[in-house]
């Protein structure tokens, strides 16, 4: 299996090859029969990807200790579950994993489009091929994950030997989360791909208008999905598994999953500006340009042990691939954009600055600027380094000191920015929409004031997300209303209604709201509280409104660990309340050590246990206990993220039906019909 | 044998309770100002994580670190005092975040200017789209629909939202 998954690999890699040269070849001579065969050997090449992968897979079920990565990260107690996440625990594998992503994203867009945009889709079928080939080389070239383990034989020929077992999976790997976590952070990465796969050919082939933004809007939101569920389920991670009782400690390799993610929410903002109103065309092109130079770089990041990370794979050669891939694509895309950069004028003036156009250009800009906050800073001590021979550390204080200011003033543009309207917003239209959620807001911060709200930040944080939950609640409300009383439907009838009438618009308010409640949860990190302590059973630990007792401790052997576990009775003003379990586990086959954290989490906040491990002086266990205020909101914000996205993509309901139903009221609400009918259209890109 | 045991336990005894004032156990809690001391620092382990905060299991470096930190303070060493000795002996790497001097200080003024030169891009567009002559009607964008419908429409989308 292992050669027919070396030999699935190295087949693709011609394929891919093919895809791209022969594509090229297509362009140039418009022949039909090479644009075909190119298309095909683009499937082909995903087709047998596929295959390869199966491959390793199976050779992870089958428990092949002949196979060098399988020996590295699975053994034979390993559970079926997390034999799937070995896939890709490794640099080789991991590798693998992101072709066969990208591959799924090629074979749906050459599906999608076949025979459809025939002047754009050889382009971009090329470009798709280029990024698969660089991913093929490293597959087949630098990283194989189908490398056989051998020993010199006596002709000087490796002699391939099997193990009865291997090392197993990292500990830290062993949670549910990171079965689901890298799949979801890898699609967001590898789906950057097919926007900037379109933004370069449409580039390239001069192809006129905004219709590449229309082709890409919804690989780019799924892509943007994916990543900001990867994001959270990786700090989701962080929270429960690594026990320092936090989500976020910006380290590299989070930075370099969040800064594409910043610029893909710029672009989807952005490309509203083209689609309106014909502007900002240059500005998306090197938007999406350079989301996915981002992505490279974060993976370079990851990969080449530039950056030290907890998070890193293994220090590799990896990275000179990844500075050459990052530096040719960042040629090519300045080539294409200098030779037909005049096709990329903006078309139409600015009326006013009060208008959504300018609340676009500064969310973009607070967008960017985070970005380059969270660049400069990770890639800061490599800099200094190298400019002053001594190394420094740039760590969570300093991006906090710096990205907290800009996070407050994309909150207050995510507010502003709908109740602006396109081209010129009045005075009058100004107050009676700011009114309200100002107001509110204001009264919000002067209720958490007395209540304990005394860090400043967090002060303006809840005063904002008010501010920003009425503004989203005042559209529904406004909307749902007209609907109500021309359709007599209820008012929640009247906001499903509104709300599948145009699910771009909408579903980005919804959007906008699971954006508000994770402000909501990270307000709370300053007022996190903790205590730690050498505790022999019976004794207690006091920590806010809780008591701790631990009652007992046991042994529990699995079947590829062994977990000592702190059996912890938790008593909240003083009434006993739960039993929470905080473990730790040793696993033999690596001889490595790993927590698992018991958290009582709650909206209003989490006790969150750890057991971390016995004091060396006293042999007591040590448990250390946070409590975390607000962090439920964080992961409930991610969930209304996502939903709100899976809302922006469904279809817009038809006006038609709308309009029949009108029709047959009365012929004066024919002109309210049309008046709907053409709001719909003329908000459909909202 | 007796009398051997006797003073022998006496040492024994002696020595025990000499050890909590030599070494500080792992799990003690920390007070708030090695606390604060701490969160000015990193662990030196390569976790990337502020020295008060790493726990990753077996993280051998924060622990001495810590026990260092807990030892200073109890002895009543300065602040400045104890920056200074943890300086020394990890290098300037051991800062959480980049000093305010030397070179290290480009790492606050990097965004700060990244600020400042897009606000002066998001201007010196704004202006530049503001002096441009109208677009003509019926351009790619916009959608074909006469002026007399866009007021009609105006006008009965303001009687059915005004309340």
């Amino acid at each position: 299996m292992d050669l027919f998954g070396s030999f699935a690999l190295l087949l693709s890699f011609v394929c891919a090859g093919y895809a791209f040269a022969g594509g090229i070849a297509a362009i140039v001579t418009r022949h039909p029969l090479l644009i075909k065969s190119a298309r095909q050997a683009g499937v082909a090449a995903c087709g047998l990807i596929f295959l390869a992968t199966a491959s390793l897979v199976y050779l992870f079920f089958s428990d092949n200790y002949s196979i060098a990565y399988v020996v590295s990260h699975s053994n034979r107690d390993l559970s079926t579950f997390y034999k799937i996440a070995a896939l890709w625990s490794g640099q080789e594998g991991s590798l693998l994993f992101w072709s066969f992503l990208l591959s799924i994203y090629i074979v749906s867009v050459l599906i999608a489009y076949r025979g459809k945009h025939l002047e754009l889709m050889p382009y971009v079928s090329v470009v798709m091929a280029g990024v698969q080939i660089f991913f093929l080389t490293l597959n087949n070239f630098v990283a194989n994950p189908f490398r056989a383990l051998g020993i010199p034989g006596a002709n000087g020929a490796l002699d391939v030997v099997a193990r009865a077992d291997g090392n197993g999976l990292n500990p830290l790997l062993q949670y549910p989360e990171m079965v689901i976590h890298p799949p979801n952070l890898y699609s967001g990465y590898t789906g950057f791909t097919i926007p900037f796969a379109f933004a370069l050919a449409a580039l390239l082939a001069r192809y006129p208008g905004e219709k590449w933004i229309h082709l890409t809007r919804k690989w780019t939101m799924i892509a943007w999905c994916f990543q900001t569920a990867g994001i959270l389920l990786g700090a989701h991670w962080a929270y429960a598994v690594l026990g320092w009782g936090g989500y976020w400690g910006w380290d590299p390799v989070e930075n370099a999953s969040l800064m594409p993610w910043l610029t893909g929410t710029a672009f989807l903002h952005s490309v509203m500006m083209q689609e309106k109103r014909g502007m900002m065309k240059v500005w998306n092109v090197w938007l999406v340009f350079s989301t996915f130079l981002l992505c490279i770089l974060g993976t370079f990041l990851t990969r080449s042990g530039v950056v030290s990370s907890v998070h890193a794979f293994a220090q590799s050669t990896i990275g000179p691939w990844f500075v050459g891939f990052i530096c040719l694509t960042l040629a090519v895309c300045l080539a294409a954009y200098w030779k037909n950069r005049d096709y990329l004028h903006s078309e139409n003036q600015l009326d006013s600055i009060v208008s959504r156009e300018s609340s676009f250009l500064f969310n973009n800009l607070i967008l960017l600027v985070a970005c380059v906050a969270v660049l400069s800073g990770t890639l800061f001590p490599v800099l200094s380094e190298w400019v002053e021979g001594s190394k420094i550390s740039v760590g969570a204080p300093f991006f906090n000191k710096v990205n907290i200011p800009i996070g407050l003033m994309l909150l207050f543009l995510t507010g502003v920015g709908p109740l602006l309207a396109w081209r010129k917003t009045s005075l009058e239209s100004l107050r009676r929409n700011f009114g309200w959620p100002l107001g509110v807001g204001l009264l919000a911060g002067a209720v958490a004031w007395p209540l304990g709200c005394k860090d400043i930040f967090s002060l303006i944080c809840v005063i904002l997300c008010v501010f920003v939950t009425v503004t989203i609640g005042m559209e529904f409300y406004r909307g749902a209303r007209v609907i109500r009383a021309r359709t007599g439907y209820p008012f929640v009838g009247a906001v499903r209604e509104l709300t599948m009438r145009n699910t771009r618009r909408y579903g980005g308010y919804i959007v906008h709201f699971g954006i508000v409640l994770i402000f909501i949860g990270i307000s709370g990190a300053a007022f996190n509280r903790d205590a730690q302590k050498d505790m022999p059973i019976g004794s207690t630990l006091h920590l806010g409104r809780y008591t701790l007792l631990l009652q007992t401790m046991d042994s529990k052997p699995e079947k590829n660990y062994t977990a000592e576990r702190m059996v912890v009775e938790v008593l909240r003003n003083d009434k006993p309340m739960m039993m929470l379990y905080p473990e730790r586990r040793f696993f033999p086959s690596n001889q490595e050590s790993g927590t698992m954290v018991a958290i009582y989490s709650t909206l209003r906040e989490d006790l969150y246990v750890v057991y971390a491990g016995r004091s060396p002086d006293s042999s007591l266990p040590v448990i250390h206990a946070y409590l975390n205020p607000l962090v439920k909101w964080i992961w409930l914000g991610g969930l209304v993220v996502v939903f709100g996205t899976l809302v922006a993509l469904l279809p817009n309901r038809q006006p038609a039906m709308v309009l029949a139903a009108e029709r047959q009221k009365s012929a004066g609400h024919a002109l309210a019909g049309a008046v709907a009918s053409h709001a719909t259209y003329s908000e459909s890109h909202d | 044998m007796t009398r051997v045991r006797i003073p022998f336990a006496v040492l024994l005894l002696g020595a025990a309770a000499l050890v909590p004032m030599i070494t500080i156990p792992l799990g003690a809690q920390q007070t708030d100002r090695a606390k604060r001391i701490g969160s000015k620092f990193m662990c030196m382990c390569n976790c990337y994580q502020v020295l008060t905060q790493c726990n990753h299991v077996g993280c051998q470096v924060s622990a001495s670190m810590l026990k260092e930190l807990d030892q200073r303070v109890a002895r009543g060493d300065s602040d400045d005092l104890i920056v200074q000795s943890f300086v020394q002996e990890f290098g300037t790497a051991v800062f959480a975040e980049p000093p305010n001097r030397g070179f290290s200080r480009m790492a606050w003024w990097i965004p700060a200017l990244a600020l400042v030169a897009g606000l002066a891009l998001v201007v010196m567009l704004i202006s530049r789209w503001r002096n441009r002559p109208p677009a003509v009607a019926g351009g790619p964008s916009a959608p074909d629909i006469s002026p007399e419908f866009f007021e009609r429409a105006r006008q009965q989308a303001d009687r059915e939202t005004e309340e």
